[in-house]
């Protein structure tokens, strides 16, 4: 009985884990897709995208739902609780990522007809290609429970955020040389910022992966510059994995 | 005394005898029962069935051994299969009525670990499952298209199988769409090429027919003499297009490397110093020669160039190298021009394709160009690659192998 019970909750937990792999090739998938619609200036294609999104929320709620019920009916301990607890965390990640592929075709058509420089397109095109690349590694590193991998995102978003720097020094040179207004410009910083938002997300994947493989809850670095403040010793060692 | 031990020997034979007897039928009963059986044996076979236990026994033996030799040529058929179905390039799986897959050949594996696109491939195989059966339809075909990056398009069939087995075949049909779309466009694009001028020229004759004020028919006449040398142009490289693709092979002779590029940028010189665009050669090694066609080598670095110098702004410094490379002579060509989109990076070199129409039409280019530069480099057995990125600039590369076209051909 009990064992059948266990038998159940791990193919529940399969089905959660698939869902979820899912939802992430939705979303990058959809973050690619923003990017033509962008640069390509496709108004259908935005509407397919805001669409889509419909169908990544219906599947997060039942990913949530799912969640709950097996952390309610099963009780789950130890791995099988991380995991279940990191799932409910990537499963708000993705659906973040998604929406954020929305905000990005919203702001493609508030600057529809807009020319956008070369350069800052083809930053755009290689900011689109780096979020994708993060989800999927975080999503591999999810999948196989690969906790080195999960930590590595961090060091490797540094490539992101150095190509948001790289983006907004061109959109200055190409306002000044009045080739870009204020207006879309604006709506492209923040365009850029969405697309590097994803890739923060794929960051916290990596992270919920990491406590997933050992346990330990990933350094805080706001939590230990407040202890240092208030003169604490620095952080206790984490409960060890079981 | 003598008479009882007679009698006792002849009761001996007797009980001898009797039990010799006995044993003698009950022998020839096995061996009844025995030649029966082996007689079912046989003819369950479908052979004729001889009379003799012996001649049985060998048929037997016989038999078995050509059993033996079926089961191992089955084998070996049924490896022989697997390795077809392995090397298949499309996906193959077979999927049982329950739902479950029984069989999948490589690639179809790769797809059922689902990473990335493939979940979604998946999914799409599984909701069109239910729709095939005998009673419904028993062959249905749909497919699925991922933006990646890579960009894939993928079609998937799947058949009714007698056994009550579905047969799921999902190929990657990427490059044969964008066959179709380069085949696609070259027509629209030729005819436009084409038409565009030559209605321009008919619009201005006939305008200068009912015109008789000499400032107004000077000008005019200077657009149709335009429009005419434009259409002009477009039809040389057309023409030299379907020389270089005929391919007949011409003279291999060693050509100096320095000579083409001095030949090209001279070439292309009045052109960049209009635009302000400085041409920089960089050769280490002067004595550098390819085999091969002169002119051809020729008007393929001057396309190559011609191109730079149209997409860099004035000022800016397009750079021609050539350096021996691992069997070959490669020429890159710099700029540090607006580039090319990633999306379009692999459709720069079909004939007639413009990346930006609004603006081919002010630099004035036939669109044959890359091609031209293309068959150049099929000709000599080399290849020709780019590298872009918008607004950086680009990178061509022509590389020649110093081994010759036979190599290749």
């Amino acid at each position: 009985m009990a064992d059948e019970m266990r038998k159940t909750f791990h193919k529940d937990l399969d089905e959660i884990r698939h869902d979820l792999v899912r939802m992430s090739v939705m979303a990058t998938e959809m973050t690619t897709l923003a990017a033509e619609a962008l640069l390509g200036g496709d108004l259908e294609l935005c509407q397919a995208i805001i669409d889509d999104d419909d169908e990544v929320d219906v599947l997060s709620i039942s990913i949530e739902d799912r969640c709950f019920r097996l952390l309610a009916l099963q009780g789950p301990m130890a791995a099988d609780l991380r995991t279940l607890a990191a799932s409910m965390r990537v499963n708000s990640d993705l659906e973040r990522s998604a929406d954020l592929a929305v905000n990005i075709v919203k702001g493609a058509r508030r600057i529809y007809g807009q020319e956008i420089p070369p350069r800052v397109r083809g930053i755009i095109t290689m900011m689109s290609g780096e979020a994708v690349r993060m989800i999927r590694l975080a999503m591999d590193a999810y999948s196989e429970v690969n906790g080195p991998l999960g930590a590595a995102l961090h060091d490797i978003d540094d490539r992101l955020d150095q190509l948001q720097v790289e983006f907004v020094e061109a959109m200055f040179e190409a306002h000044g040389a009045e080739a870009l207004p204020l207006q879309p410009a604006i709506q492209l910083a923040l365009i850029a910022r969405y697309f590097e938002r994803i890739g923060d997300h794929a960051v916290n994947i990596g992270e919920r992966v990491s406590f997933m493989a050992s346990g330990e809850q990933p350094e805080h670095p706001g939590a230990a510059r407040l202890r240092a403040r208030r003169g604490e010793p620095a952080a206790v060692e984490p409960a060890p994995a079981g | 005394m003598r008479s009882v031990l007679g009698w006792l020997m002849v009761l001996a034979v007797v009980a001898v005898s009797a039990v010799a007897v006995g044993v003698v039928i009950g022998a020839t009963r096995y061996r009844r029962r025995l030649v029966a059986e082996l007689s079912e044996v046989i003819g369950r076979r479908g052979v004729r069935v001889p009379a003799r236990l012996h001649d049985q026994v060998q048929l037997i033996n016989r038999l078995a051994t050509e059993a033996d030799e079926r089961t191992a040529a089955a084998r070996a058929t049924e490896e022989r299969l697997r390795g077809v179905l392995e090397g298949f390039p499309p996906a193959v799986l077979l999927v049982d009525p329950a739902g479950e897959v029984r069989e999948a050949n490589r690639e179809g594996e790769r797809l059922l670990s689902g990473r990335h696109g493939d979940v979604l491939v998946m999914d799409a195989v599984r909701s069109l499952l239910p729709t095939v059966g005998a009673a419904s339809d028993p062959h249905v075909s749909g497919h699925v298209d991922l933006a990646g990056p890579p960009r894939r398009n993928l079609a998937i069939d799947i058949r009714y199988l007698a056994d009550g087995d579905r047969l799921v075949i999902v190929e990657d049909i990427t490059e044969r769409r964008r066959l179709e779309e380069v085949r696609r466009d070259f027509v629209a694009n030729i005819s436009h090429e084409l038409k565009t001028p030559i209605g321009a020229i008919a619009l201005l004759a006939e305008t200068m027919c009912d015109e008789d004020d000499p400032a107004l028919l000077g000008r005019l006449s200077d657009r149709v003499h335009r429009e005419a040398l434009r259409v002009g142009s477009t039809i040389d490289d057309l023409l030299l297009l379907s020389r270089l693709e005929s391919a007949a092979p011409s003279p291999v002779q060693q050509v100096p490397v320095s000579s083409v590029i001095g030949e090209a940028v001279d070439r292309v010189r009045t052109a960049a110093d209009a635009r302000g665009v400085t041409l920089r050669v960089e050769q280490a090694d002067a004595s550098l020669t390819v085999p091969g066609d002169r002119g051809q080598c020729v008007s393929a670095v001057c396309n190559l160039l011609d191109n730079a110098v149209k997409y860099s702004d004035g000022g800016a410094v397009v750079t021609v190298r050539a350096a021996a490379s691992d069997g070959s002579v490669v020429i890159d060509v710099v700029d540090t021009g607006i580039g090319i989109p990633a999306r379009d990076l692999e459709r720069v070199f079909e004939r007639f394709y413009r990346v930006d129409r609004a603006r081919s039409r002010s630099t004035g280019g036939t669109g044959l160009g890359l091609a031209i530069v293309r068959h150049v480099a099929h000709n000599h057995g080399g290849t020709v690659a780019v590298s872009s990125r918008e607004g950086e600039g680009s990178t061509f590369s022509l590389c020649l192998p110093v081994a010759g076209p036979s190599v290749s051909a």
